[in-house]
């Protein structure tokens, strides 16, 4: 029997390539829970978010941004429903909006010095993210994000331009970029770096 | 203090490196091949190069007394290189992974070495004499994902692993016949084959890229993707540790670290350049970095002539000429290693990157 005849149609075609074999090794990572490597987080209710939800308001109305800031930031909902996880990021982006431009830099730069800061601040940096990616934060809450994605109406994209159409999402929006800014200036790269490597989500 | 030797050996990316215990042969993994350099003079001179693995070569260790290299590549595959008068003779060693090879170092005793691999185990690997072949026994668990690092205990017996898990582990890589019964320490008193004294992760988990035990061989420290080092001092088997000190920094991750003594680390990596972490059981820092910027040669202001301003803006759109960054290392430092140790204390180290420099640095 020549080699040629060896050949199947099977073993021509390249279909064996896109085999996973993961699925079929018993103890790979797709057949095996991830999650149990990390130690696991506290579970925090919806209950739990409205009320410091509260004391935070309370200490922005007294002209406590930097404690306000710190409350929220300290209590990261990491292991929640979706809806206590919205609730806090609505409560931050509300500190974040509260909070003057010109404030921005001494206060992240004295949360980053005090022990334990460069946590809190990769934590903002996580709310942040969260923030940029639900689309449509905060005070427009109510907008879904479907209607976010730009349609395809040809030269009428004034009129579909998210920015454009919906001024407090683009104000959030703005506000977020700008803390982005200050604090990748204060926290460094390394900042954005945790923020993607860390499995603790918001 | 004398400036760095810098080698530019070649416009390729550098997996790996290793000097001889003379410093006179310079051993580089470049694309599927293990480059062997000879000192001559003040320059490294390419003297053989080794051809035996079939894929890119992923970790190469020179033995400092027997001369032995190892080399291991995505091929599966590790290859010992026997000194002889006519050359390198290789030998393949049986490592039964059925993923690319990641990393590669010798024991301190020589008679064994450890090989990363991105099936989820590391094998250990020692010399039968009765069948005259290198074999490998595995270790597997709890190791969830690959290996990106491995580190020799001074004591040849406990190997600490970086797994992309967010992991860094201690094993004991014990083997009956080649091992003397290691005296009891902080890691652990009875410790056959694959025993667990210590598995690690820090706060945000990036996954580890390097990982070292101290000169004592009694604390150790991993660098991670989360641009952070962590320090582990061990209390006794069976217990939590007495410290994990977690350094987070404002810049790049480190793929690299070594200990220059039991109170400093130097870590380099995607920033290009070594940094220098001072500290101990109280707590660590990050004090600086190694490379003194601004001095003559590098990164410098020369005076330009307005004719050469005008011939730039026309040449490029622009006056000064940026495309080179004030570091030495030109990209990311892959691999740092100590170069000279005395007293204890690593007194010079080397660097090699994805520029193809290797770089030999005043600690």
């Amino acid at each position: 029997m020549s080699i040629i005849q060896q050949h199947t149609a099977a073993s021509l075609t390249d279909a064996w390539r896109t085999v996973n074999i993961d699925i079929l090794t018993e103890d790979s990572s797709v057949n095996f829970d991830t999650s149990t490597l990390h130690p696991p987080q506290p579970e925090v209710s919806e209950a739990d978010v409205r009320t410091l939800s509260t004391q935070v308001r309370q200490l922005l109305r007294g002209g406590d941004a930097e404690g306000a800031l710190r409350g929220c930031l300290e209590t990261p909902v990491y292991n929640g429903t979706d809806a206590a996880k919205d609730a806090h990021l609505q409560t931050i982006i509300e500190v974040l909006q509260s909070i003057k431009a010109s404030d921005m830099t001494p206060l992240l730069k004295g949360i980053y010095a005090a022990p334990g800061g460069s946590e809190l601040l990769d934590v903002l940096m996580k709310y942040i993210y969260k923030g940029m990616a639900s689309g449509a934060p905060a005070a427009a809450g109510l907008k879904s994000p479907a209607k976010m994605t730009p349609q395809s109406t040809g030269f009428t994209q004034i009129g579909s331009r998210p920015g454009a159409s919906n001024e407090p999402a683009s104000a959030a929006m703005s506000v977020l970029l700008s803390w982005h800014e200050k604090l990748v200036e204060v926290a460094g790269l390394g900042c954005i770096g945790r923020t993607m490597t860390d499995w603790r989500r918001v | 203090m004398a400036a760095p030797e810098v080698h530019h050996l070649f416009h390729n990316p550098i997996a790996d490196h290793s000097f001889s215990a003379d410093h006179a042969t310079l051993a580089v993994a470049r694309d599927s091949t293990v480059e062997l350099y000879g000192k001559a003079g003040n320059a490294f001179k390419l003297k053989d190069v080794l051809k035996g693995h079939d894929k890119t070569v992923t970790s190469v260790d020179i033995a400092p007394n027997s001369g032995r290299i190892v080399s291991c590549s995505q091929d599966r595959n590790a290859l010992v290189w026997e000194p002889s008068p006519t050359g390198y003779k290789p030998t393949l060693v049986l490592l039964r992974i059925s993923r690319a090879a990641t990393f590669v170092r010798w024991s301190p005793s020589e008679t064994k070495f450890a090989v990363g691999s991105g099936d989820r185990v590391i094998a250990v690997c020692y010399f039968e004499e009765e069948n005259d072949w290198w074999v490998s026994k595995h270790l597997k668990k709890p190791i969830r994902s690959t290996i990106t690092s491995v580190a020799w205990h001074p004591n040849s017996v406990l190997l600490a692993a970086g797994s992309t898990d967010a992991h860094a582990r201690v094993f004991s890589a014990f083997v009956k016949g080649v091992d003397e019964r290691p005296e009891p320490g902080v890691w652990g008193e009875r410790l056959p084959f694959n025993t667990v004294c210590g598995e690690y992760l820090n706060n945000s988990a990036g996954w580890v890229h390097s990982v070292s035990f101290s000169p004592s061989g009694n604390a150790l420290a991993f660098a991670a993707h989360d641009s952070s080092i962590t320090v582990v001092y061990p209390s006794g088997p069976e217990q939590p540790p007495r410290a994990v000190l977690s350094v987070p920094t404002q810049l790049l991750p480190f793929k690299s670290l070594i200990w220059k003594a039991e109170d400093e680390i130097i870590a380099a990596g995607y920033d290009c350049e070594a940094f220098r972490f001072q500290g101990g059981e109280g707590g660590w820092q990050l004090v600086g970095t190694v490379e003194s910027k601004g001095s003559a040669g590098h990164g410098e202001q020369r005076e330009e002539s307005a004719l050469n301003m005008f011939r730039q803006m026309d040449l490029k759109g622009k006056v000064k000429d940026d495309t080179q960054l004030k570091t030495i290392h030109q990209n990311t430092v892959s691999t740092i290693r100590p170069y000279e140790v005395s007293g204890g204390r690593v007194t010079k180290f080397s660097s090699s990157g994805v520029d193809g420099r290797v770089v030999v640095w005043n600690a």
